[in-house]
């Protein structure tokens, strides 16, 4: 060593007083809070891997220091290197993306855990579809595409003049539930030719969801493939679109987490289609004893519950068929949670005809819970 | 416990510091002598470190426990003045034996359940049923570090440890306990009986330290969601291929190297003064060069505990080349129990007998020093694929996608938007100019100066604001 004195000792004192300081300051903060000492939580578990790892995690995400250094460091990291942190992806022209949906694009399959009835879409699908088909109800699968899917050339400039693409792993469920005699309504080609006539973005520009218009196409090309398989007849009770105009901060955006940047982002103006009745002048409503149950994810709630309401997929598919449909809808929890939900809710059979299964593309390996095989009660509890 | 950790830093650290400094404090009021203190310090440390290690998992203290005392047995044994060559050498085939044991069973048993396996399932016979081994942080160092006291006092080139706490001290140390450096017992056996204690040097472990952080928070972290990508991805195109390689050949280095700098200034803030690990690798111009600068710690043990038994280059050139892939190809599987690993001690040890083959009088050795830089680190960027990959066919597409043969997808267009952007090309950019910065981490840190101080500060700084922000991130070696 043949460090200078001066220097050597500034440094030192500088450097303990920089790691000794965060725990002081925020036993500080935490006794003039009225809080229990946080650190002291070590001595009140069972020191096994998961309770340290768990008091680590708690420790951090209370840190006073971490809560004044994280939203800065994300905001710079933001407008001076693009960089948008574990769930957000940014495209071209302003557009978000979520991230682990393009990592499921992008990547290699995940190997499969050994337990079929845990993670293989199709052998739940298949099962469901089995188990309805014994009441002699009939199933149709609705994949609807990743932002990403339908507008690749947003996402990166090497995808310009793109205007949709099938990741292998979708490629690869649609053709098994093909060939499982599952049907399914491809949304990657309607809306593919959608866009090739140009209009609106059939997906919000701060949103992972579909847009408005988005919604209309799902929407028509869903009732149309029921219709046409004449499984049910369209209803008739006349719906009519009302203008509802919205203002909407992305989830993609909020994901990010940084407040400022919330506070400085523009919010979108998305000009919804509300479905009202002709007859009454009322919003559309879920009919309990509809023909048609619709399952599905956070793509069916947007503009349904959330604002302006009753201008989602269900309205709309609804206006479509003329007649209201049962719904149930778990947001994120398409692959597994609404079946279990639904499982639970009996009542909800009564009548059907129809189950249209709406789920995210991204789910064929981000399910939350996975794809597990859900039974249906026993037939003679159907009508509960 | 991870050194990039909020609870490293602020709190594990702070507290050890405080603790090992407050000892002489307290001991010199109740008059006790210079021995004393220094075994109080060291038990100190023992205790911390297995605070440390145990935050992981504390059942594996007891496995660390027992190859502690099987070793220090085994060197009480040689050492013992009445014993001959017979029990001295069973002393030290029992250590030895007992350590690689233990290594044997934790890390290779899984891989060889596995592997028996696959071969009869080419007789269409069912296979095992597998026993499940949990592989404990860092056991290949630390099992290691204590075979090397055994054959140190063996060989008569370290004396025996004063006590089992300063023997478990060593082999427990925090700083360099899961990743290294490997330090050997000679090299700090001094240092266990008494160690200096400076502001110089403190601060030194202090610039150190910062760097490693730095290193490892700063540019592997994000180095690695650039590997990440393109090793995960399904489909490359070739510049993607190159460049997911090549994002992963700096991460691994600035991240088994920030881990290093760290154990080194760790090391000398309580007064311990570890080996370098690391001299500029990428600027190596040849593989022989390349393994004398990268991990200079296991290199240098393979040589003295492997290579020179082995008979090193003294018994004709074939069984120099022989010996050399033979310490490679171990040196591989010292890495991890899988065959790419395998395939890349191999592969390095083809590489070193070949250029023994070429000598230094070759066409290789007359090309201009950047050419041979620019060649060395293709070859081990190549080498790395199989170090990344977690299997071999998986490998094998890569270096297919390397020349050419794997992309063309739309999903590989695609891959640009995780590959390209602006934070993954300035990371890339920054992490080339560390790497040509003239001087190393270990020289920049021997002398202090005011800039540097001040380069030091804004380090830490942006360090630990990073840190901050950064999802959980452990070393890259705690896995071996």
């Amino acid at each position: 060593m043949n460090n200078a004195r001066t220097e050597s000792m500034v440094l030192t004192v500088g450097f303990i007083l920089a790691i000794a300081c965060a725990g002081i300051w925020q036993a500080i903060v935490e006794i003039g809070g009225g809080r229990p000492l946080q650190a002291l939580d070590l001595f009140r578990r069972v020191p096994t891997a998961a309770n340290l790892r768990a008091y680590e995690r708690d420790l951090e995400d209370a840190s006073w220091l971490t809560k004044q250094l994280r939203p800065g460091m994300q905001y710079r990291q933001f407008v001076w290197l693009k960089e948008a942190g574990e769930k957000v992806l940014i495209g071209r022209d302003g557009w978000l993306f979520y991230k682990p949906g393009v990592n499921v694009l992008l990547s290699r399959p995940r190997p499969i855990s050994g337990n079929p009835g845990a993670d293989d879409p199709v052998a739940a699908i298949v099962a469901f579809r089995e188990a309805l088909a014994e009441r002699g109800i009939e199933l149709l699968v609705v994949v609807a595409p990743n932002k990403e899917s339908v507008y690749p050339d947003k996402l990166t400039w090497r995808a310009a003049g793109m205007s949709g693409v099938v990741g292998p792993k979708t490629v690869g469920l649609l053709r098994r539930l093909d060939a499982a005699g599952v049907k399914t309504v491809d949304l990657f080609a309607v809306f593919d030719r959608v866009r090739q006539t140009g209009g609106p973005p059939l997906y919000l520009i701060q949103d992972s969801h579909w847009s408005p218009e988005g919604v209309a196409v799902a929407a028509k090309a869903i009732a149309g493939q029921i219709i046409d398989y004449g499984w049910i007849e369209r209803g008739d009770i006349a719906f009519e679109i009302r203008p509802a105009v919205v203002e909407r901060v992305g989830d993609v955006l909020r994901m990010l987490q940084v407040p400022r940047l919330e506070q400085e982002a523009v919010p979108e103006t998305i000009r919804c289609g509300q479905v009202i009745r002709s007859d009454t002048g009322a919003t559309y409503k879920d009919d309990p004893d509809s023909q048609v149950l619709i399952l599905g994810d956070s793509f069916l709630r947007i503009y349904e519950t959330d604002e302006p309401g009753s201008a989602g997929l269900i309205a709309h598919l609804a206006g479509q068929l003329k007649q209201p449909l049962t719904s149930l809808v778990s947001d994120g929890g398409a692959s597994t949670l609404v079946r279990q939900e639904l499982y639970r809710r009996p009542a909800l059979w009564k009548n059907k005809k129809i189950v249209v299964w709406e789920f995210v593309e991204r789910d064929i390996e981000l399910g939350a819970e996975g794809w597990q095989i859900i039974p249906l009660l026993p037939i003679g509890k159907n009508s509960e | 416990m991870v050194f990039s950790s909020y609870i490293f830093l602020f709190s594990f650290l702070p507290l050890v510091l405080g603790g090992y400094y407050a000892l002489p404090w307290v001991f010199r009021r109740l008059h006790r002598s210079e021995v004393f203190l220094s075994r109080s310090r060291n038990l100190f440390l023992l205790l911390a470190s297995y605070v440390f290690y145990g935050w992981w998992n504390p059942k594996f203290i007891l496995l660390m426990l027992l190859v502690s005392v099987v070793n220090y047995t085994g060197g009480r044994v040689i050492s013992y003045p009445k014993a001959g060559p017979r029990q001295k050498r069973a002393g030290v085939t029992a250590a030895v034996v007992v350590s690689l044991s233990l290594l044997g069973f934790f890390k290779y048993g899984m891989f060889f359940q596995t592997n028996i396996n696959e071969v009869l399932s080419w007789f269409g016979v069912g296979g095992i049923g597998i026993f499940q081994i949990v592989l404990p942080m860092g056991i290949s160092f630390y099992t290691f570090q204590a075979m090397s006291y055994s054959i140190d006092v063996y060989r008569g080139d370290a004396p025996p440890a004063r006590s089992l706490a300063d023997f478990a001290c060593y082999i427990a140390s925090f700083p360099q306990l899961v990743a290294g450096p490997i330090v050997r017992y000679r090299a700090i056996a001094q240092q266990l009986i008494g160690r200096d204690h400076s502001w110089e040097k403190f601060a030194s472990g202090v610039s150190m330290f910062v760097l490693g952080l730095s290193k490892k928070v700063l540019l592997a972290n994000p180095l690695g969601g650039i590997a990440d990508a393109g090793f995960g991805a399904q489909t490359l195109e070739v510049s993607d291929a190159w460049f997911g390689v090549t994002a992963y050949a700096f991460q691994i280095y600035f991240d088994f190297s920030g881990y290093s700098d760290m154990a080194v200034g760790l090391g000398r803030m309580i007064g311990f003064e570890f080996m370098k690990n690391f001299d500029a690798p990428y600027r190596a111009v040849s593989i022989t060069d390349f393994w004398r600068r990268w991990h200079i710690s296991l290199s240098t043990f393979l040589r003295d505990y492997l290579y020179i038994p082995l008979g090193g280059n003294r018994r004709g050139p074939r069984r120099t080349y022989l010996n050399l892939a033979i310490v490679m190809l171990l040196g591989g599987l010292w890495h991890g129990a899988n065959w790419t690993f395998v395939v890349w001690g191999a592969y390095h040890g083809l590489l070193l007998a070949f250029e023994r083959y070429l000598g230094k009088e070759s066409v290789y050795h007359r090309l201009p020093r950047l050419a041979r830089v620019v060649i060395t680190f293709v070859l081990v960027l190549v080498s790395w694929v199989f170090f990344r990959c977690s299997t071999l066919h998986e490998a094998v597409l890569y270096l297919a996608a390397m020349i050419g043969l794997g992309g063309g997808t739309e999903p590989a267009r695609l891959l640009a938007a995780v590959l390209y952007g602006r934070n993954e090309l300035v990371i890339m950019a920054l992490a080339v100019v560390v790497l040509a910065w003239p001087v190393p981490s270990y020289e920049w840190s021997e002398r202090l100066t005011w800039p540097k101080a001040v380069v030091l500060a804004a380090a830490l700084t942006l360090a630990v604001m990073a840190m901050c922000s950064q999802a959980f991130n452990p070393f890259l070696y705690f896995q071996f």
